[in-house]
Formats: C-alpha cells, sequence, structure tokens
C-alpha cells in the first residue's frame, strides 16, 4: 500500500498509510474502529482506495480479478451454507476459481486446515472454530501466495485458537504472506512478532513489537530484577549513568533504564563486580500491550 | 486545641438493610412500566405520543361535557364514548405496550431482570398491570371529566349527580374491560419483536384484519351469524360484552341471545394471550 | 465449616438429547477470584444459567451458597451478580436511574437503591457521566454500568461474563484492576469467565477448565504456574556466541527463537550465565525461571473434531 486512504464522507476511515507486507506472518493491530477491516478490504480489492494505489506484485488489487488468483480473504462474518458439507463449499470456491481440478485442490485445502476427517459432515453441525477452519480451506485452495484474515480468532475457545494459530504459523513458514487483523492483544503475541499497528486510520508503528519498543528511546525501559541482594544492587545501579531510577519492595527491584544499550551491558557487570547472584531479569513493559498502549498515546 | 485530622472510609459498604419481597419487587416494576407507558423519566421525546393520544381523547371528553352543560345533550353516554374512542385506544397500546415490551427485549435487558429474584410471571404481570393502568386512565380519566361537567351542571341536585354516579360506575369497569382485552393483546404481540415498529404495526394490523371479518359475518343472511358476527374482532367483541351486561348503555349491538357467548369468548382470548405470554416469558428467561 | 461458594456433582445439561453443553461436571468452587475458561457459548452460559436458577440440569446437581437454584433460585439470585457477556443496556436511560431501577428490583427499598446505586457506580469509575444517557456512552464505560448493575444489591458472588470484551488495552487494565480489587478489598467472590488465558492468570486464584461440556481441570493458578526447573536467557544480540560459550562451560543448551534455556541443575547456573554474559559484553535482556502456563493445558491434547 502507498500513500493509501479511504474516506466515506467526512468519515477518513484510513489516513495516509504505506505498508509493505513481505511473506510470514503479520499481526494488524489496532483498537476497534481503527480502519483495520478497511484495509483489509482494500488489499483483497474489495474497496477502492479514495487516494493512493493498492498493488500486489505492483499490480493494482482494485477491479483486477486477476489478482484474485493470488489473494485469499477470510472476514470476519460471513454466513456459510448451513447444508453445505466443507467439502461441497470448498469445491464450490474452487470451481469458482476455475481450477483444472476442484476435487484434488479442496482436499489438499482441507488437509492443510485439518478439516480432512470431518469434511464430509454438514457446516451446520460444526463447531465455530470448524467452521473458521472450513472458511480457511475455501479460501487457500486456489494456493494464494497471499491469505488475509480478518479477526479470524473472533469467539473460539482456547483450543480453537491455539489450533488456527499453528495453522497460520506453518503457512508462514511455507511463503504465504499472512495478514490476520486483531484487536486483542494476547493472540497476536502468539502468533506473530511482525506488526502493523493501526491507530485512528493511520499506520502508527510497524515491525517487531520488541524492536519497536526499544526505537521508544524517550520512553525509560522498565525492568523487574531479583537477586541475592538486592538493597546493595540497587544502591550500585543507581550510580550507572544509564539508570534512571530504581524501586524496590517486598517483590524485587523495579529498575528504569534510560539508555537500552548501555544498561543491559552493564547490568551483569555490575551484578558480578559486587559478588551478587542475579536470579530474575524481566522487562516488564515490552509486551505487546505496552508497546500498543505507548503507540496509542503517541 | 484543634481536631485530629482523619481520612475518611468511603471504600465498599455491605448492605445491611432490608430487602424487600416479591410482591414489592412486583410493584416497582408495576410502577416503572406505568411511568415509561407515559413517557416519564425518559426523553422529551418518549412523552410526545402517548400524551397526544391522551390528550385528544381528553379534549373529546371537554368537548362533550360542555355540550352537556350548555345544551343538556348526551351526545355520547360514558360507555359510547368508549367505543368511540376505540381507534383511539388502539393506538395507544400499539405505542405503548412495544414501549413496555419490545425496548427490553431489544436492549438486551432480560437477563438483567432475570438474574434478579424477578420471576417471569412477575415480569408479566407487572407489565400487564402496568399497561391495563394505563389505558383505564386513558378512558377513565376522561370519563370522570365528563362525570364532573354533568355533576357540577346537573338540574336535579344530589340525585342527579346519584344518577351519574350509577352511569359513571359501569362505564369505568367497562374501560376496564377495554384495558384488559386490549392490554393482553397489544402486549403478546409486542412480546414477538424487539423492534417496536413492527410490533406497533402488528397490533394495529392485528384490529385493522379483524375489522372487515364483522363486516362481513354482519350481512350474511342468516341472524345468528349477524348477532355472533361481533365475536370476530376485539372492539366488537368488547362493545357486545358491554351491551350485556350494561343494557342502558345503548351501544346499538344487536346480540340476540348470545350475550354470554360475548363473555365466555371475551374471557378466553384474555386467559390465552395471558398465558401465552407467561409462556414465552418463562422461555425467554431462560434463554 | 465454611460453605463451599458453589458445589456441582455430576452435573450434565443436554438440549434436545443432541447438544450436550455440560458432561458430568464435578467441582467445588471455593471463595475468592475463579476464572472459568474454555467453555464456549454452551458449556459456558448453560452453567451460568444453571447457577441463576433460571434451567433446570437434565441431572446431577449444584448449589451456591449451599443452595440449590432449582428449589430456592430468588435466594440465589439475591445474592449474585451477574454481568452479561452482550450488550444489555437501555440506551434512553441515564446510568444512574438504570442501576437505581435495578436496584429496586433486587429488592432494595427506594432510598436504598438510590445510595447504593449512586456509590456503585461510584466503585467502578463513572462520575459525571452517570447522569447522561446510556446510548452515548462508550464501550468501556458501558461495561463498567453492567458491573454497577450486578454490585448494587451488595451480591456474595459476581458472575462476570467476557468483562473485558471490546475494550481496548487501557480499558482492559482497568477493567482487570477493578476486578482485582472487587475480588481481594471488597470481599466478594468473582467468577470470570475469559477466554483470554492471560488475563485469567494475572488476577485469578483458581481456575475451572471446560472443554467440550467436561471438567478439563480444575486447580489453583498457582498450581499451573509453577515454575519450571529451565532458566530462560535472552540477549539482543550475541545468541549464538552465548549459546557456544554456554555449553564450553558445560552446560545443556536448548534454542527456542531468541531464548536459550538451560537446566537449572543448581544454583550455580546463574552465575555461570552471568559470568558468560559479562565477559562477551553481551546486552542481557532477559534471565528467568520458566513458568508454566494456563494455555498448555490446551495444547497438550490432540482433538480433531474442535
Amino acid at each position: 500500500m502507498q500513500n493509501v486512504s479511504r474516506w466515506y464522507g467526512n468519515v477518513v476511515a484510513v489516513n495516509d498509510i504505506t505498508m509493505r507486507l513481505e511473506p510470514g506472518v503479520t499481526g494488524l493491530l489496532g483498537p476497534n474502529g481503527a480502519g483495520k477491516t478497511t484495509v483489509l478490504h482494500m488489499m483483497a480489492g474489495f474497496l477502492n482506495p479514495s487516494k493512493g494505489t493498492v498493488t500486489l506484485d505492483d499490480k493494482p488489487t482494485w477491479r483486477n480479478p486477476e489478482v484474485y488468483r493470488h489473494l485469499g480473504l477470510v472476514n470476519e462474518r460471513e454466513a456459510v451454507h448451513g447444508f453445505l458439507t466443507a467439502e461441497e463449499f470448498v469445491v464450490a470456491n474452487a470451481k469458482m476459481h476455475k481450477l483444472p481440478d476442484p476435487k484434488a485442490a479442496a482436499a489438499r485445502a482441507l488437509d492443510l486446515v485439518e478439516m480432512t476427517e470431518a469434511k464430509d459432515r454438514r457446516i451446520g453441525t460444526y463447531s465455530k472454530g470448524m467452521r473458521q477452519r472450513t472458511r480457511v480451506a475455501a479460501a487457500l485452495v486456489h494456493n494464494p501466495r497471499v491469505l488475509l484474515l480478518d479477526e479470524p480468532f473472533n469467539g473460539m475457545d482456547p483450543r480453537q485458537r491455539m489450533h488456527m494459530m499453528t495453522l497460520l504459523h506453518s503457512l508462514g513458514e511455507r511463503g504465504h504472506t499472512i495478514l490476520f487483523s486483531s484487536h486483542i492483544l494476547e493472540e497476536v503475541e502468539q502468533v506473530s512478532g511482525t506488526v502493523q499497528v493501526i491507530v485512528a486510520g493511520r499506520l502508527a508503528a510497524s515491525g517487531d513489537y520488541r524492536e519497536i519498543r526499544r526505537l521508544m528511546t524517550n520512553r525509560p525501559h522498565v525492568f523487574a530484577v531479583q537477586s541475592s541482594d538486592d538493597r546493595r544492587l540497587a544502591v550500585a545501579l543507581i550510580a550507572e549513568k544509564s539508570v534512571s531510577g530504581v524501586e524496590i519492595d517486598a517483590t524485587g527491584l523495579t529498575v528504569r533504564a534510560s539508555d537500552y544499550g548501555s544498561f543491559t551491558r552493564a547490568l551483569p557487570r555490575i551484578a558480578l563486580g559486587e559478588g551478587i547472584r542475579l536470579r530474575k531479569l524481566l522487562p516488564s513493559d515490552e509486551s505487546l500491550e505496552s508497546v500498543f498502549s505507548y503507540l496509542l498515546e503517541a | 486545641m484543634s481536631e485530629a485530622s482523619v481520612i475518611h472510609d468511603i471504600g465498599y459498604q455491605r448492605y445491611t438493610g432490608p430487602r424487600l419481597g416479591r410482591l414489592q419487587v412486583l410493584t416497582a416494576m408495576y410502577v416503572h412500566g406505568l411511568r415509561a407507558a407515559f413517557g416519564f423519566g425518559r426523553s422529551a421525546k418518549a412523552k410526545i405520543f402517548p400524551w397526544m393520544v391522551a390528550g385528544i381523547v381528553l379534549l373529546v371528553a371537554v368537548i362533550l361535557a360542555a355540550v352537556r352543560a350548555q345544551a343538556g345533550i348526551v351526545a355520547l353516554n360514558y360507555v359510547q364514548f368508549a367505543d368511540a374512542m376505540s381507534w383511539l385506544v388502539i393506538l395507544f397500546v400499539a405505542i405503548v405496550a412495544p414501549e413496555l415490551v419490545s425496548r427490553d427485549m431489544r436492549s438486551g435487558v432480560l437477563p438483567l431482570y432475570f438474574s434478579r429474584p424477578l420471576r417471569a410471571a412477575d415480569y408479566v404481570w407487572a407489565k400487564f398491570a402496568a399497561l391495563v393502568t394505563g389505558v383505564w386512565l386513558l378512558l377513565g380519566v376522561p370519563q370522570l371529566i365528563m362525570f364532573l361537567g354533568a355533576a357540577f351542571t346537573t338540574k336535579t341536585g344530589m340525585r342527579g349527580v346519584w344518577n351519574e354516579v350509577g352511569d359513571l360506575l359501569p362505564a369505568w369497569a367497562y374501560s376496564v374491560l377495554w384495558a384488559v382485552v386490549f392490554a393482553a393483546i397489544g402486549l403478546l404481540i409486542a412480546s414477538l419483536t424487539g423492534k417496536r415498529a413492527f410490533a406497533a404495526g402488528g397490533i394495529v394490523a392485528v384490529f385493522l384484519m379483524t375489522t372487515p371479518v364483522v363486516g362481513v359475518l354482519s350481512i350474511l343472511p342468516s341472524t345468528d351469524a349477524q348477532q355472533l358476527s361481533g365475536l370476530a374482532s376485539p372492539m366488537t367483541l368488547v362493545a357486545g360484552v358491554g351491551t350485556w351486561l350494561i343494557p342502558a348503555s345503548n351501544i346499538g349491538l344487536d346480540l340476540g341471545r348470545f350475550g354470554v357467548v360475548y363473555l365466555i369468548e371475551a374471557l378466553a382470548l384474555i386467559a390465552t394471550c395471558l398465558l401465552l405470554l407467561l409462556a414465552r416469558y418463562r422461555k425467554v428467561a431462560s434463554l | 465449616m465454611p460453605v463451599s461458594l458453589i458445589v456441582t456433582d455430576a452435573l450434565t445439561k443436554t438440549y434436545g438429547g443432541r447438544v450436550t453443553a455440560l458432561s458430568d461436571l464435578t467441582v467445588t468452587v471455593e471463595p475468592g477470584v475463579i476464572g472459568l475458561v474454555g467453555a464456549n457459548g454452551a458449556g459456558k452460559s448453560t452453567f451460568i444459567k444453571i447457577m441463576l436458577g433460571l434451567l433446570a440440569p437434565s441431572s446431577g446437581s449444584v448449589r451456591v451458597f449451599d443452595i440449590d437454584p432449582t428449589v430456592n433460585p430468588d435466594q440465589v439470585r439475591a445474592r449474585v451478580g451477574y454481568m452479561p457477556e452482550h450488550d444489555s443496556l437501555p440506551p434512553d436511560v441515564s446510568a444512574a436511574e438504570f442501576v437505581t431501577h435495578l436496584g429496586r428490583i433486587s429488592g432494595l427499598p427506594r432510598t436504598a437503591a438510590r445510595e447504593r446505586a449512586s456509590e456503585a457506580l461510584r466503585h467502578v469509575g463513572l462520575y459525571e457521566e452517570r447522569y447522561r444517557q446510556i446510548g452515548g456512552y462508550s464501550t468501556g464505560m458501558k461495561q463498567r454500568v453492567k458491573l454497577a448493575q450486578a454490585l448494587v444489591h451488595d451480591p456474595d458472588l459476581l458472575l462476570l461474563d467476557e468483562p473485558t470484551n471490546g475494550l481496548d488495552p487501557a480499558g482492559r487494565d482497568a477493567m482487570l484492576a477493578l476486578i482485582h480489587r472487587i475480588g481481594t478489598e471488597f470481599g466478594i467472590s468473582v467468577v470470570v469467565c475469559s477466554h483470554l488465558l492471560g488475563e485469567v492468570e494475572r488476577i485469578c486464584d483458581s481456575l475451572i477448565a471446560i472443554e467440550g461440556g467436561r471438567l478439563l481441570r480444575a486447580d489453583r493458578i498457582s498450581e499451573m504456574t509453577a515454575a519450571s526447573d529451565v532458566l530462560a536467557v535472552e540477549v539482543s544480540e550475541g545468541t549464538d556466541a552465548l549459546a557456544e560459550a554456554l555449553t564450553k562451560l558445560g552446560l545443556t543448551v536448548a534454542r527456542e527463537d531468541r531464548l536459550l534455556l538451560v537446566p537449572l541443575e543448581s544454583d550455580a547456573a546463574y552465575d555461570r550465565i552471568l559470568q558468560a554474559v559479562a565477559d562477551l559484553e553481551l546486552p542481557l535482556h532477559r534471565l528467568d525461571q520458566r513458568r508454566h502456563h494456563v494455555a498448555e493445558l490446551f495444547a497438550t491434547k490432540e482433538t480433531a473434531d474442535v
């Protein structure tokens, strides 16, 4: 996507976004209403950008039926005909793509999502997770390079989610480019470290979220530390230039480091120098959630 | 010497006061419903329709009272007045029943009610009582105004007033009958959908569709059919019961010997609607 | 003997003989903050409805506060506050009025209802907004109103169904902190139904995991997140060099993405790792004993019919 904007009258859904997707799994993150679905639909060619270009291999996705060969989209809400079996549904999709051997392609896709055993039952009897996987199979039947999923984990229970996550992960490893949207950070964290964060229509950050955190140099990194002698360690640390604050309580130390690089190198040295055993060092605000909330405040 | 400083404890307090029983809870629900019927406790928009209808009915009553006071003509007696206002009553029910019942369904508030010591039956009774009260007030207050007009301008003193009371009380009972029948039907239809517009339309439609049936039946050659034709529509049904029970009212329906049939059907209709309502909400409560 | 909060015995519920929502569920829930996970859709709402006495079990029994909800539902409901998952608020009344009204439906006299509604709204963090119509509220505010109405009648047990639904991360934090406060400071037990295991780990002290209607596990969170005897080390650069150095020191090193996993055979392991990192002048990012996660419950079994 290059300088893409999309508006509906006065509502600017997407505001000047430039984004590049590589093979692997990327999480499209943002609060509700941030514009994630709009971005996905523009990538899938369902919506045209009001401004800017959305291209796949340098060919625009809008009004380009050719591009559907390389794209698969799994929408957030989709009515699937309950009376069809999974196999029938996926085969129908294969036929719509004019594949030479729809049954074989469908079988392959269903196998990929681990629905081979259940494929002859009606979709109406499926659990939510199975339905979702059926739709993913339908979106994969033509072996697209790119797979777009809108809130794929919605309403799934933990085991179903794990299955879906493993599936997406393995697809990513095989070289597919996968973009899935979510507003539940916990889910995104487990599937992919690479994120695109959208806030109120604007792209706030891209890349690996841990690296994004390290880019936020204006925020001291916060670490939780436990050692064999917390107080002495605290004294030694506060003498260090890269440390901007140390708090001590029953559970250990909370250290604020204004310079990540210096601190992480200094800590082992200082602990050894003082003869203190370091038992725990844990970054407290590197989670996707913290990164995200910092980005929201920007 | 200064007072010691203190930080007051405004943390969470447990409640050790009385907890009222089902009857009071039902009453609270009833009062809430009655207020909602006339738009109290909500926005100004919610007050427009019910008060508009009430206003028209009141106006008619005032005019009738004035005409009677000035010219001594009883254009409509109390019972005939209620009949004459039938379509306004339907309009009122069509607006208020959805407010009482469809709104709760639409907003998904029912789980909040039924997770409390409020049974499905209590809910139904409270809403029903509220709507019955509302409709009765709609008819009864104007009837009262007509009465007051007549009482203050009567030429026959206490006996005249007493006569009027004798006319008013059965008319009030008649209004109660109207209220009960129409509330039962209206609530039942409204409970089928969460969309207020659909419910209102549905209620009006039911009454609209049954009226021509009466018309058709009443021109059939058989006198029995003609006399029973009123059973086909709730409005004529109620009027029929009124004719039979209050002969002095001159409603103008010929029932032959079928008066009691009207009463039975009316009671059966009310009972059926209420039972269906209770069944519906018992199902909804466990959903 | 202190009364357990909820006790079920072989609780089963089937709908129409085909759909089994709960199957042979036997569990004892002690007061505290309890997470209910895994049961999605049918199982979860069935369990809640049975507890509230809105549904009768097909077989088995359940007791809440040692009361049978199928026999005395009113008694149970008077002591339970329920926060539903879905939208449940009328748009055209104010929060203050709505919560007061529900307080009265819970049996509180009029003044008490008003006062407690006001307090409940304060505790959940709604101030001037409470006099505005609910229709204009954000999702976070609406969730708080739902929580306030569950608190207004001073229940002994709160049933919260997906309380962080639709909330952004800041809202979720606030809600979770509030729930934790309620469970610890206010002294009210809380059952939190959630599909977000991380949340549950954070605020709950025990957990009930249901899967396919059956009990998967019921345990204290501390048992399920116990530390394992593996140390995780992460350096932001030079992972390979460190792995080599540690292996040379005689430690068994396993690699997981950016992490190096070293068995914690003795405390000396800590020192050796630290020495190696310092010698190589590598930036130490993490050093921690690996803990188990609730999520592992769901990763072990293989089910085709998921």
